[in-house]
């Protein structure tokens, strides 16, 4: 991976001032965090890295940052924005811009082919209570964690994320410059889906119910998923109020099958809601049931090109009428 | 907001199975219930004035009327609510009758249930706000489908009331299936003689543009504003030419080759035909399906029909033509079918060549039909006929229930006409009940009986071939004994069916099928001539089976349908159209894309400083579906008197205890 | 929540009726008298594509034992589609409330057409009796 072209690039931007900021990653507080990193002028861009820990979906700022509040007398910037995308960061960007939410010239993509991301949950387990800020390279088939001084190798099956196991984007589908030789394809599988659906309704029940139950209605999920970008989520809405305010398992039941039904045909699998989620909800079970199910009903995946129109806005005669009686 | 509830007794319609008084003590402690009362009939005047005085002296903004369905009265509660000063649509209807009371049993379950739907009407009556029905102008034209006799008398009354009228017929001339037949009864008028001058008034009325052999192919818009496309089939003769001389059907290759379905088959025609001599236009068509020329691009050394049209008027170059129309209402007028009695082998048609339908003796007996009215059976006159009622109709096995109204009385004028063309011949019906409802009816079918025709209550099962003579077997259900008689010709009288391709109609229209198949009328006894698709009104058998006054009478009922809205020049639209909060719409579009009619663009709002795109409705285009508010993800737009709040609030309610 | 009426569970059930279809042969069922149970509520949309997915959940989450949507026949819609996108949307949410443990039968989908008024009502006998068996939804209980 091409760091430094990125680099270069990045800093002819920055001080030609076509861009308002670069998006990348930079090296966290403690052990193996990574933190998302502005750069504004070109002496920041020096902070940037890249390494198999860099798993944050950058995509989602570009939510976040899209309209920020003016002072009085301050016009809109229209600046680019510039980030780096690995496969699924683009299908993000795909489907934004498919849902009219971006445009393809506001946007600068160092696009960046990627063979996995370490998932910080497994890594943290293996390797707790480090504090000192690590780093890892990727070497074949196996990460060298260096702490301290010292290489730790790990067989990659052991710390990589399992959606990555079967992705089957992870070249960007979209960029403005590409940061290495693209890499093969994952082999799609929806193996914990598959296991979920075997069993009993009651089994299932208890299951999700035993999840929902210790969801803390933080919201990370869906400030994190770049493709909750409504500003007045309907889940705070009160006149209706679709769900309660309170946090138990009952209405956090209805949060999140709320947002697994609105990311239904949406949702691009780049695993951050489960990333993110503080009380290691298994969400990407439940969101790649979506997905199964879409390709399934309808053969469609969304974030493949910026063209498409949203799943539920379009329909064919023959559709499954599976159900109905 | 002060809410007044109206519960209706319906007589014992509804009062019979619901517990209204308990109903109407319940609603008084809903929230914002001021006045809650019940009454015999809310629809009637001193009900109508009821509600009214409540609004004037409890000043009422909001009504929930607990009756009978919407789809019956809400028009009419609206229309009180506007007298009384208010707007139409603070009105809140709940269906106690079609979908409680006339249907549940149990008075208490149907009580309770009641209030339920009482309570969730009155929390959505507190959400309802006024709303302004949409006014769009009516295109002063209308379109009659079908040109039978009661398109025809549709097309006349529209016309002489001073509208234009596209009468669209899809066989080369008008006329339908009276000008199949030979006399009509009970007056046994000649069917061509009085269905003739009509057709004539309908080729010389300054305002009817008569477009034969064509068809609709697709209808866009609404009431008021039908965009409609024609396709006009090719005839391969240039219309503006033909002088309808004949000469090319004598000449033609294929003379006496083809089945001629004016005949139902009884004669065969030639590739270039005219349906009937009375036609209107008498111009000739080209059976493009037959003709050698057009099917093999070569007929002879030279087409024969071009050889001696002096005219010149045969043209195969031809090519069909599409045609839009701007209409503001349709009217339906599109005929019957025949029942196939090859459904019913055991009859023996198809089988035995004597065994013919009424339809088919019809033209048999008609004196411009392939036998010049002289009946014969194998070259000699039969000695017998037999006629056997009901086939294909009060049938469950074939799926016609129903009773095709004229049969009894066709069958009585064919067994009249028989007798009177063969004196000697004995004329037996096996009948199972007799139907002669109409003006003169009963008369005719004495004096049928009086000329000797014997009628006999015979459940016929079978029929088959002894010898030289049919057999038919049954039971003589009066005497309680098996039965067999013998005849020459056995005619069966079929009953009437929709058309085949009333299916698609159906589907071009947007006009439902009833469970027989014709088309459904919006109230069968007090809304015959409408259908659910505001502005398309039917006309004759295509709703029903019915006799000719009763078609002709019904065409003009639907004309003056039609000429109600086309004089207006204006109608209402209903304003479920949806509101947009242009600061929740994130601008993705997907009411955008899912709405049928292009109603919504984008537009752009100005967001704190920043230049956004937000969805914005052409009222204009919205048809009032709501499928752009089931698919925002944010709730940004709504469909104005089908808001989630609102929907929301009455599911709430309706999940609760009472 | 749903009556315990002489011991028997009677289970609460809504319906989402479009105006021109559904909700003309529901009134024709009753013009015919056809008897049915009473357990099911009417709510008229005007048309099955306004039936938003998610009301399923809320009624659920508010003690609703069964949801029925009925429409038009695919190709009879009075708006051209409705049906078709309310299609889709459905079976993607059964499939989700089935896959967290919800018993899909409690969410029905039908097409009944405005003469079909004999459908409806064995479509809510029907209904009525699977939910009977079925129960009634205690997984959205205020006691936990």
């Amino acid at each position: 991976m091409n760091l430094d072209k990125a680099k270069i690039e990045a800093k002819k931007m920055l001080s030609r001032g076509e861009v308002k900021y670069v998006i990348g990653y930079e090296i966290g507080t403690y052990g193996f965090r990574i933190s998302p990193s502005f750069a504004r002028t070109p002496e920041e861009v020096d902070k940037f890295t890249l390494s198999p820990l860099c798993a944050n979906n950058l995509v989602t700022y570009l939510k976040v940052e899209r309209s920020p509040p003016l002072p009085k007398g301050i016009k809109p910037s229209n600046l680019k924005v510039a980030l780096f995308a690995k496969g699924c960061d683009s299908r993000a960007i795909l489907q934004l811009i498919a849902e009219k939410n971006l445009s393809r010239e506001d946007v600068f993509i160092f696009g960046v082919p990627c063979t996995g991301r370490i998932d910080p949950k497994k890594i943290e387990a293996m390797f707790p209570r480090v504090v000192s800020k690590a780093d890892v390279v990727e070497k074949d088939d196996s990460y060298i964690i260096m702490i301290e001084g010292k290489d730790h190798p790990v067989p990659k099956d052991k710390l990589i994320f399992d959606h990555c196991r079967s992705c089957q984007y992870p070249n960007p589908l979209v960029y403005d410059l590409l940061l290495g030789d693209e890499v093969a394809a994952g082999e799609d599988y929806y193996d914990s889906v598959v296991e979920l659906e075997k069993q009993t309704l009651n089994e299932r029940w208890n299951y999700w119910r035993s999840h929902f139950e210790r969801c803390i209605r933080c919201n990370a999920c869906r400030n994190v998923c770049p493709l909750c970008y409504c500003d007045d989520c309907i889940l705070e809405r009160l006149k209706p109020q679709w769900m309660r305010r309170s946090v138990n398992a009952n209405d956090n039941t209805v949060y999140h099958l709320t947002r697994a039904y609105h990311m239904a045909g949406r949702c691009i699998s780049c695993g951050e809601c489960e990333r993110v989620c503080p009380m290691h909800l298994p969400l990407m079970k439940l969101y790649k049931k979506l997905e199964k199910d879409v390709k399934e009903l309808f053969e469609y995946t969304p974030g493949l090109t910026a063209e498409e129109k949203p799943l539920l806005t379009t329909f064919k005669p023959e559709d499954s009428e599976e159900f109905i009686k | 907001m002060k809410i007044g509830v109206y519960v209706c007794h319906c007589g014992t319609n509804i009062a019979a199975n619901i517990d209204v008084v308990k109903v109407v003590g319940y609603a008084a402690t809903l929230p914002y219930v001021v006045v809650s009362r019940d009454y015999q009939y809310m629809c009637s005047d001193p009900g109508q004035e009821l509600i009214k005085k409540d609004i004037y002296e409890h000043k009422l903004d909001r009504i929930v009327v607990a009756s009978c369905s919407p789809a019956m009265h809400e028009p009419t509660f609206q229309k009180v609510l506007e007298e009384a000063g208010l707007n139409r649509y603070c009105l809140e209807m709940v269906n106690i009758r079609e979908q409680c009371s006339w249907v549940h049993m149990n008075r208490e379950e149907a009580t309770r249930k009641t209030m339920v739907l009482v309570a969730g009407a009155a929390a959505r009556a507190a959400l309802l706000w006024p709303l302004t029905a949409r006014e769009v102008n009516v295109t002063p034209t209308a379109l009659v489908i079908g040109g039978g006799i009661s398109g025809i008398q549709t097309a006349l009354d529209i016309a002489d009331n001073g509208f234009r009228v596209y009468l669209v017929e899809k066989e080369p001339s008008i006329g339908g299936r009276m000008a199949q037949l030979d006399k009509t009864f009970p007056t046994l008028d000649c069917s061509a003689c009085i269905l003739t001058p009509k057709m004539v008034d309908v080729s010389r009325h300054p305002l009817i543009e008569l477009m034969t052999y064509a068809e609709v192919v697709d209808v866009q818009g609404y009431v008021g504003n039908f965009k409609v496309k024609v396709k006009k089939k090719p005839r391969y003769i240039d219309t503006a030419k033909c002088t309808g001389c004949g000469l090319c059907a004598e000449a033609c290759i294929l003379r006496g080759k083809i089945l001629n379905e004016f005949d139902v088959g009884t004669s065969k025609r030639s590739a270039v035909y005219l349906p009937f001599p009375q036609a209107v236009p008498l111009k000739y068509t080209v059976d493009k399906d037959n003709c050698m020329f057009i099917r093999y691009g070569v007929c002879g050394k030279y087409p024969a029909c071009k050889k001696v049209c002096s005219s010149e008027a045969i043209d195969f170059n031809q090519k069909e033509e599409f045609v839009e129309l701007n209409v503001g209402a349709i009217v339906v007028a599109a005929g019957y079918d025949v029942f196939d009695p090859k459904i019913k082998p055991e009859l023996g048609y198809g089988l035995y060549r004597n065994v013919i339908t009424g339809l088919e003796l019809e033209r048999l007996c008609s004196a411009s039909g392939p036998t010049h009215g002289k009946i014969k059976v194998d070259g000699k006159e039969p000695r017998a006929v037999l006629f056997i009622h009901c086939v294909g109709s009060r049938d469950a096995q074939v799926g016609n229930e129903y009773c095709s109204r004229v049969c009894c009385m066709y069958t009585a004028k064919h067994a009249y006409l028989i007798k009177e063309k063969l004196p000697n011949t004995k004329v037996t019906v096996c009948y199972i009940d007799m139907r002669a409802s109409g003006k003169g009816y009963e008369e005719f079918y004495k004096k049928v009986q009086l000329e000797g025709v014997q009628y006999r209550r015979v459940n016929v099962a079978e029929v088959y071939q002894k010898g030289e003579k049919l057999v038919a077997r049954g039971e003589d259900t009066l005497l309680g004994e098996p039965c067999e008689i013998e005849s020459d010709l056995i005619v069966l009288a079929v009953g009437l069916t929709p058309k085949k391709n009333a299916k698609d109609t159906s589907v071009l229209l947007r006009i439902p099928q009833g469970s027989d198949g014709f088309f459904l009328e919006v109230h069968p006894k007090l809304r015959p001539l409408e259908t659910t698709s505001s502005g398309v009104f039917l006309a004759g058998c295509c709703q029903g089976p019915k006799d000719i006054p009763e078609s002709v009478a019904q065409a003009s009922g639907a004309a003056s349908k039609a000429v109600m809205l086309l004089s207006k020049g204006k109608v209402l639209v209903e304003p479920f159209t949806p509101q947009i909060s242009e600061d929740i719409c994130t601008g993705c579009g997907f009411c955008i894309e899912v709405c049928p009619y292009e109603a919504i663009s984008f537009k752009d709002v100005n967001r704190y400083g920043y230049s956004v795109k937000a969805a914005s409705v052409n009222e204009a285009l919205c048809k009032g579906c709501g499928a752009c508010s089931a698919a925002c993800l944010s709730g940004a737009i709504q469909q104005n008197a089908f808001t989630d709040e609102q929907l929301l609030t009455v599911v709430k309610m309706l999940s609760g205890d009472t | 929540m749903s009556g315990i009426f002489k011991g028997a569970f009677e289970p609460n059930i809504i319906a989402f009726l479009c105006n021109w279809c559904s909700y003309v042969g529901a009134d024709l069922a009753g013009i015919s008298r056809i008897r049915y149970p009473a357990n099911v509520k009417v709510v008229r949309v005007m048309c099955s594509g306004r039936v938003n997915p998610l009301f399923v959940i809320y009624a659920l989450r508010h003690g609703l034992d069964g949801i029925l949507i009925a429409g038009c026949h695919p190709g009879d819609c009075h708006y051209l589609q409705g049906n078709y996108i309310a299609r889709r949307r459905l079976v993607l949410m059964r499939r989700l409330i089935e896959y967290v443990g919800i018993d899909p039968r409690r969410l029905r989908v039908s097409w009944v057409s405005a003469s079909e008024g004999a459908k409806f009502a064995d479509l809510v006998k029907e209904m009525v009796d699977e939910i009977k068996k079925l129960g009634p939804i205690e997984q959205f209980h205020e006691n936990i």
